[in-house]
């Protein structure tokens, strides 16, 4: 059963990524699209293909993961089934830097706008973690209520730079707020890729520990888990995994925090296992929310946050339902 | 009176005017209510006379109150209308204009005349708009008729739908709106959309950071088209071609004349594609002054 889970799931994220490839956008039908994938059909549609929704297929596929990754080890480590980069508040660090990097740069320097991003990721992120610091290190609640307050502040900061930004910038700094892939090339992929993958390897790494951590700091601590290593290794891999989404895709919401729990509801056993599914499923849902978002109302795109929203609240309460 | 959003407008002497945007500050001088004006949005740029006037921030509905204003101009162009509504519950005077296309901007002419009590000046006002308007579109029938897009913003891709006066800008220049009415006003689209093959023209409003977005979206992969010249850009006067206030004729009559020089200039070659247009040149309207 869960072998037959784990080959439907790769099957579903191949057919997301060949339909996003298909029928990616409003530019090149399929059949064109299907002839320049085989290397036929004219420049124009290669361009639009490969030049377009190649890059922002392979980086849905990366923010996803990075998320849903970042998420279900979030949850592990603060044995809080809410936690998420964004309870943390590290995605609105990088959205409130990413926002006023927006509002102030002139536009030749747009430019800089992912590497803010990820400067206010990575300073929510110190924020958070010198906020929750005790004498014996930063326990799980202070950390979700050091991220609450963080977030609180983000959002505040957001919020008071919509109101004053210049009316032409709006357009821009929503996309950063509400979160796009539309921006995506391969230059971006390539820089973000390898980023991700050592973050990623470190939460993989830290699988057991994590499922340890989840049944408590004591009982993990007496199986061997070095508890104040584990968790500062593990929350920064997650806070450098969500500063890179929230860089060079803004703020895609519900992925990090649903995404764990579809995969624990459909396959249920061990923390361990449950990384490297989460960064599958993750990959899927933001494939598929980009898709959708693209042609539902075509040429008109959706925020692609709503719709992963969308597509996987229904999802998650069915199984809601059916485990109660 | 009724305005264009439906709202009653009562009657009553007028000695104190403020305007909450600068498209209907324009339209008040430009019906010859400039002397009523005591103070204009921040934006308000045009005419000179508006420039000198104290400054009001159209959201702040305290301000404008403290002005004692017997009637306020205001427009769905970027007013808060829950601002504009709480002014009226307040006992304020309030017009707001509505235009979306062309005989709408007519319409506004020559309701701001009979509000203010000059309806011989708002007719004429009205009228000339149609007449020029008019004239423009009977130019542009001539010429092919050519899909394209009108771009609000470059990154994230906004353009103007159906149901925008942007739009019927663009109608009236001979060209068609590749964008459906279904997606909203202004929708944010996908980017792919620049290198439609049926995309032939992009109309952009002449300002610092539409160009610097232009430059770098030529360098995108979705750029390619406008890179090689496949897509004629064609800059219009930003605060003629963004606002829908009566010099709006005059961005008509610039885009008509662009695309009646480049016809001429893609006739007279052999090869199409070899019209080197990749430097977008700026169209200057021949009159962007006032349209009274």
């Amino acid at each position: 059963m869960t072998r037959g889970a784990d080959l439907a799931l790769v099957a579903v994220l191949l057919l997301a990524a060949a339909a996003a490839l298909v029928f990616g956008g409003p530019a090149a039908s399929p059949g064109e699209a299907l002839a320049a994938l085989s290397g036929s059909g004219s420049p124009e549609v290669r361009t639009i293909v490969l030049g377009l929704r190649l890059p922002r297929l392979a980086l849905a596929l990366v923010v996803g993961a990075a998320l849903a990754l970042a998420g279900a080890a979030l949850q592990a480590l603060l044995s809080n089934p809410l936690a998420d980069p964004f309870l943390l508040g590290i995605s609105g660090g990088g959205a409130a830097a990413a926002t006023a990097a927006y509002v102030v740069l002139p536009a030749a320097a747009l430019g800089v706008v992912p590497a803010a991003a990820m400067a206010g990721a990575a300073a929510a992120t110190g924020l958070v973690w010198w906020m929750a610091r005790g004498p014996l290190g930063p326990s799980s609640t202070r950390m979700i209520l050091a991220g609450v307050a963080v977030n609180a502040a983000t959002s505040a900061a957001i919020l008071t730079m919509l109101a004053l930004a210049p009316s032409p910038r709006l357009p821009g700094v929503i996309a950063v707020t509400m979160g796009s892939l539309a921006s995506a090339s391969l230059g971006q992929v390539g820089w973000l890729a390898p980023y991700v993958l050592v973050p990623a390897f470190v939460l993989l790494l830290h699988g057991r520990d994590l499922g340890l951590l989840a049944t408590g700091e004591e009982s993990a601590a007496a199986l061997g888990v070095e508890v104040a290593t584990v968790r500062r290794r593990v929350f920064l891999a997650a806070a450098a995994l969500c500063g890179g989404a929230v860089a060079f895709a803004g703020v895609i919401g519900f992925v990090g925090l649903v995404t764990p729990h579809l995969c624990r509801l459909v396959w249920g056993g061990s923390t361990r296992r449950l990384l490297p599914r989460a960064a599958l499923a993750g990959a899927t849902l933001t494939v598929l929310g980009d898709l959708l978002a693209r042609r539902v109302l075509a040429p008109a795109e959706l925020p692609v946050g709503v719709v992963t929203a969308l597509l996987g609240v229904p999802f998650f309460v069915a199984l809601l339902r059916r485990s109660a | 009176m009724i305005d264009q959003i439906g709202d009653g407008v009562p009657a009553g002497p007028i000695r104190r005017v403020v305007t909450l945007a600068p498209d209907v500050t324009e339209l008040a001088f430009a019906v010859g209510a400039g002397h009523l004006v005591v103070a204009v949005p921040h934006a308000a740029d045009f005419p000179p006379e508006a420039v000198g006037l104290p400054r009001v921030a159209p959201n702040d509905a305290e301000a404008v109150l403290a002005l004692r204003p017997d009637l306020v101009l205001a427009t769905t162009a970027g007013n808060d209308p829950r601002v504009v509504q709480r002014l009226r519950q307040l006992g304020t005077r309030v017009c707001s204009m509505d235009v979306t296309s062309f005989a709408r901007l007519a319409g506004a002419c020559r309701l701001a005349g009979e509000v203010l009590g000059l309806q011989a000046q708002g007719e004429r006002l009205a009228r000339e708009v149609e007449e020029r308007s008019e004239r423009a579109t009977v130019r542009a029938r001539v010429l092919p008729r050519r899909d394209a897009l009108y771009v609000v913003w470059w990154e994230p891709l906004i353009v103007a739908a159906p149901g925008t006066f942007h739009d019927d800008l663009l109608r009236r220049a001979g060209l068609s709106n590749l964008v459906p009415g279904s997606a909203g006003r202004y929708p944010r689209v996908d980017p792919e959309l620049l290198l439609s093959p049926r995309l032939e023209v992009a109309v952009v409003p002449d300002e610092r950071d539409l160009r610097e977005g232009f430059a770098r979206a030529v360098g995108s992969p979705a750029g390619a088209r406008l890179a090689s010249g496949a897509v004629r850009v064609i800059w219009l006067a930003a605060d003629i071609a963004n606002r829908p206030g009566p010099r709006l004729p005059a961005a008509l009559e610039a885009l008509v004349a662009a695309r009646e020089a480049a016809e001429r200039r893609a006739s007279g070659v052999v090869d199409p594609g070899s019209v080197p247009p990749p430097t977008p040149e700026k169209q200057t309207p021949t009159n962007q002054r006032r349209s009274t």
